[in-house]
């Protein structure tokens, strides 16, 4: 007998064994571990039945040097099973994240752009309808220079109107600022005390003045002076500042907006009547702000313009005019809905919107297929959608910081043509995918000739590699094959898709 | 797995081993001994009919062991998948149940 030589068969038994281990994954290293150790167990008691014998030792570590193909074949399952990369490349779902993650991108870094905050802002806080700025025809040719003394403004004032429920009245100066870093010369806006009032303008307030600086002039910053001078610290409210000859207190800021006012104000002074008139005199001409009454906005007002008739402070007739302060705007939301309308009246101009839904047989793929198939296609078109939403946004306000005509020009285009050309991709990618599956079909064989199109067909054939159908897809349209074609496999394919018969 | 949702199509080893399985031969060795095939055949052959859900393992009772002094086995045992697709694969190898269904009555 030989102990010392079975018992290093046994070690060597244990150690191939354990070293095959090492190739299995560690969450399945145990379970397998014991069933070898129990397969072994039972396979060295079968061989070594009576004495020790070289052929057994040797069939033992046959069967052990089995696990080595055994736990390769766990590890791959398991790593197949981790990354079915083949199965995913193709897929409907592959297709989905891909776009999914672009809408995520496009929202993400959209909603970063300053640009596009203004415009929405411009587009939520609009001037209200109706209100225009009011100047005299015969002492300036256009409303934008100062026509209006604060004499008529106050006699309109303080009798009743019949065409206008809001007046306000503001005069232009120019005036030094002390900024934090610098001294800067702003148009600033004397106004009256109801100006944004009148405006309907929600102004971004800053908390309420302390006792010590309750008595200070009220300051209202431009949404473009605020971030042009004080990169639009939002601490900058609140903050009391010298300008001109004395301190004032700035109250707030106002939104961002498409309204452009006759002198350009950078800066708001709050006044009451009185103190107005006592810096301005009698003969300095301004602004006059109204709102346009019910009443006038039925007669006469055509959205832009109005001619007044009114009485002067001598009872004479006064001719005057009034434009429009500003158009409204529609606002980043409304160009995306308008360019998707304009890109699905084109689409059919660039694509057939057929989703090649002919075939060879009476086999249609069953409801829930052909659901799904339409489903996919609603969510790719709603992810285009969404890209083209916010890329066009992003390619319009990269680099603008407020509101601008131009970024908003910019972005109907690219709305417009993410969205054509998008949709275009989505239905041509639609018409390329198994009805069954939604795979894409490939390994594209060019079949017949085109010398010989009146003798027989020719084109391309494409497969499902999921095995359910075959795409032909003519070269040369005629009138017995002038679209796509899916053609169903049948069993007689099987061989070409079945698991790999090597095992 | 089966494409077009209906059986899978086995190779000739494949399906003597689930066919053995279905004969009574529920462990490794066993269907080695029966087959004639190899560890390195029989087991990853096991592990993909496992994986396909053609046969299903189950761990033997710790105390049935214990009594007959030995360790543990793991068991196999044909799904209903796997006998429709023994019953394909019988057709397409005619002499398989020949075979094992001979050798099942020698040995069982």
């Amino acid at each position: 007998m030989r102990p010392a030589a079975e018992t290093a068969c046994h070690a060597l038994h244990a150690g191939l064994l354990r070293a095959a281990a090492l190739l299995v994954p560690a969450g399945q290293r145990g379970e397998w571990q014991r069933e070898w150790q129990a397969e072994l167990w039972h396979v060295s008691r079968s061989c070594e039945e009576s004495k020790f014998c070289w052929q057994a030792q040797r069939e033992i570590a046959e069967f052990c040097l089995g696990a080595f193909p055994d736990a390769l074949c766990v590890r791959r399952q398991m790593h197949d099973a981790a990354e079915p990369a083949a199965d995913v490349h193709g897929s409907a779902a592959q297709c989905l994240v891909g776009l999914l993650a672009a809408a995520l991108l496009a929202m993400l870094a959209a909603g970063l752009l300053p640009g596009l905050r203004a415009e929405n802002d411009a587009a939520r806080y609009q001037v209200k309808h109706g209100l225009m700025v009011v100047w005299d025809g015969y002492r300036t040719a256009s409303a934008s220079q100062p026509s209006i003394s604060q004499g008529l403004y106050e006699d309109w004032k303080t009798t009743r109107q019949r065409y206008f429920d809001g007046l306000a009245y503001y005069r232009m100066e120019h005036e030094v600022a002390s900024l934090p870093f610098a001294r800067r010369s702003w148009n600033v806006a004397h106004a009256t005390a109801n100006f944004f009032v009148v405006m309907g303008i929600p102004v971004r307030l800053a908390a309420a003045p302390d006792e010590a600086e309750r008595g200070l002039p009220q300051v209202i910053l431009s949404h473009a002076a605020w971030v042009r001078d004080f990169n639009a610290d939002p601490a900058a409210a609140g903050r009391v500042m010298r300008m001109g000859s004395r301190w004032v207190r700035i109250a707030g800021v106002t939104p961002a907006g498409a309204w452009r006012l006759p002198g350009e104000p950078e800066a708001w002074l709050l006044e009451d009547d009185a103190q107005l008139k006592a810096e301005g005199g009698n003969g300095r001409l301004g602004y006059l702000i109204a709102h346009l009454s019910r009443t006038g906005l039925r007669e006469g007002w055509d959205g832009e313009h109005i001619s007044i008739t009114a009485r002067g402070p001598q009872a004479d007739a006064l001719d005057l005019n009034g434009s429009a302060i500003a158009t409204q705007i529609v606002g980043p939301w409304a160009l995306c809905r308008f360019a998707l309308f304009l890109a699905l009246l084109a689409l059919p101009a660039v694509t057939s919107v057929s989703l090649g839904e002919s075939n060879f047989s009476f086999h249609r793929p069953s409801l829930k297929r052909r659901a799904l198939r339409v489903l996919f296609l609603s969510a790719k078109l709603a992810l285009i959608a969404t890209i083209a939403c916010y890329g066009s946004m992003l390619a319009g306000y990269m680099r603008t910081s407020e509101f601008s005509g131009a970024a908003e020009c910019v972005q109907l285009v690219a709305c417009f043509l993410i969205c054509l050309l998008g949709f275009r991709w989505a239905l041509i990618d639609q018409r390329q995918r198994c009805p069954v599956c939604l795979r894409r079909v490939t390994h594209p064989a060019q079949v017949g000739l085109a010398s010989r199109t009146f003798l027989g067909w020719n084109g391309t054939e494409m497969i499902c590699m999921g095995g359910h159908t075959l795409l032909h897809v003519p070269s040369l349209p005629t009138s017995w094959f002038s679209s796509q074609r899916w053609m169903y496999l049948d069993a007689s394919w099987e061989f070409l898709f079945a698991d790999s018969p090597v095992w | 797995m089966p494409a077009m949702g209906e059986a899978a199509k086995l190779s000739h080893t494949a399906a003597m081993i689930l066919q053995a399985i279905s004969a009574g031969y529920v462990y490794g060795f066993s269907i080695m001994e029966m087959t004639g095939l190899p560890s390195g055949t029989v087991y990853p052959a096991m592990r993909r009919l496992e994986r396909d859900g053609l046969i299903r393992s189950q761990w033997e009772k710790q105390s049935i062991a214990d009594e007959e002094q030995r360790p543990a086995r793991k068991y196999y045992k044909v799904t209903a998948a796997g006998r429709e697709t023994l019953e394909a694969s019988r057709k397409r190898y005619p002499l398989l149940e020949r075979l094992l269904s001979s050798e099942e009555a020698r040995t069982l």
